[in-house]
């Protein structure tokens, strides 16, 4: 989809897949549910790496440390640790863990790669979407390019970043198969998964 | 009846009955007479002669010999052709003629093999006796049918070179034609998928269980995200088709 190196492919869509959803601004419930799978990522590496350093003084002085939320250094090193994940995947790729569970990547508006400066700037901004009682989130639900808060500050969007065509024709090579199993088909645009 | 004059002997001094009694005999009447009965024999015994002459004659010449001597050319120059012709019932003529029969004692091969095609094409004006055909009504007369029923397409493939054709063809320039994007929109790549081994290639090319959860996952949530838009759409009375984009970068990246 992007133009960066290694990983990145360039965006060379076949006119047989112009119902696929790459490229398109990523909806609500995507990029919340990745923005939650984020947040259970980084905290449990959070709350990994504080075992550890627990598990380590306890193993060098004997004694434990007690980390809790209301522990300040805890806060600013959990703030950090936040700003550090998104910061730099979204610099490195457009794509946090959660992002790639859902097929969601971070542009800029013209719909190039963003850089760490960028990424940085996004991190930064992000809060204020919270903020503000949650109202810079509208612009996800109203706009014309679903872009939140800190989407236009950032001046960066969300695309979705899976073929939709390809895996609905997985569905289906998968489904011509003898003894595949058959789970539901993926959606595609005006097509929406079916039910159960 | 010969008048005899007043004046003569015969007239004159003996009396007019003398003159009335010669005045009725004709002198020359019993030679008139004689000649009329010796004419026939005579005609008769002329003609008999003029035929023996004539056959000693004809049987002297030598026909050939004179034939020689005769320039057919100059006769032929002297004779009127068209006025011949114009005296010639020459339907009747053609009708008296079995042309069929003809046509049997006709070796039309050999005929044909001393004609020099080439130089009487060459003496064709080809164009102008195109241009002189109706085609139209020519092919209205054809049963194209028939014609093809009679014709061996397997012998006329076989004797085509068919390497040499496509070595003739420039397959670029025919490429070049083909709008490909166009051929691919109207493939049913779905039907194709799900009726053909292809389905089976993409399945055991692609990955596995974990591939198609997150392919399900994916699908759910934009599933919900298409819900929640036409909802929004609803609420706020603006008709939705689909998510919209993709960004301007990306579209000029597409049909690069």
């Amino acid at each position: 989809m992007t133009s960066r190196a290694g990983e990145a492919k360039p965006f060379h869509p076949p006119a047989a897949a112009r119902e696929s959803l790459q490229g398109h601004y990523a909806g609500f419930a995507s990029r919340f549910a990745s923005f939650v799978v984020d947040l259970i990522v980084l905290t449990g590496i959070f709350m990994l790496v504080l075992a550890a350093i627990n598990f380590a003084a306890s193993v060098i002085t004997g004694k434990d440390i007690a980390f809790n939320r209301g522990n300040l250094w805890v806060v600013i090193a959990y703030l950090v640790w936040g700003f550090i994940y998104f910061a730099h995947f979204w610099g490195l790729n457009g794509r946090t863990a959660g992002g790639a569970m859902f097929g969601v990547q971070v542009l800029t508006d013209d719909g190039a790669d963003v850089s760490l400066r960028r990424a940085a700037l996004r991190t930064l901004v992000f809060p204020l979407s919270f903020l503000i009682l949650g109202l810079g989130f509208l612009g996800i639900l109203l706009g014309d390019q679903r872009r939140a808060l800190h989407d236009v500050i950032a001046g960066t969007v969300v695309v979705y970043s899976w073929d939709a065509r390809a895996a609905r024709l997985r569905f289906l090579s998968r489904e011509s198969s003898p003894g595949a199993d058959r789970p539901a088909p993926p959606a595609l645009p005006g097509r929406p998964a079916s039910p159960g | 009846m010969t008048q005899w004059p007043l004046g003569s002997p015969l007239v004159g001094g003996h009396g007019s009955g003398v003159a009335q009694i010669l005045g009725c005999v004709d002198p020359l009447a019993p030679l008139r007479s004689v000649g009329e009965r010796l004419a026939p024999p005579m005609e008769a015994l002329a003609q008999s002669i003029a035929e023996r002459v004539v056959g000693l004659v004809v049987g002297a010449i030598d026909v050939n010999a004179v034939l020689d001597e005769v320039d057919l050319n100059a006769v032929l120059d002297r004779v009127d052709i068209n006025e011949l012709l114009a005296h010639m019932d020459l339907d009747a003529i053609l009708n008296r003629i079995d042309v069929d029969a003809l046509l049997d004692h006709v070796d039309i091969n050999s005929l044909l093999a001393r004609v020099d095609v080439d130089g009487l094409l060459e003496q064709v004006d080809v164009n102008r006796l195109a241009a002189r055909l109706d085609l139209n009504q020519l092919m209205g007369t054809v049963d194209i049918t028939a014609i093809v029923t009679r014709v061996d397409v397997n012998q006329i493939v076989q004797a085509v070179d068919v390497d040499g054709v496509i070595r003739k063809v420039d397959i670029d320039a025919v490429v070049d034609r083909v709008d490909v994007n166009e051929i691919v929109q109207r493939v049913d790549v779905e039907a194709l998928v799900e009726q053909t081994d292809l389905g089976s290639v993409i399945a055991s090319s692609t990955s596995g269980i974990a591939g198609d959860m997150l392919d399900a996952v994916r699908s759910r949530t934009v599933g919900v995200d298409e819900s929640i838009a036409r909802l929004v759409g609803r609420v706020l009375r603006r008709p939705y088709t689909g998510p919209p984009g993709p960004p301007a970068g990306l579209r000029a990246t597409a049909r690069s």
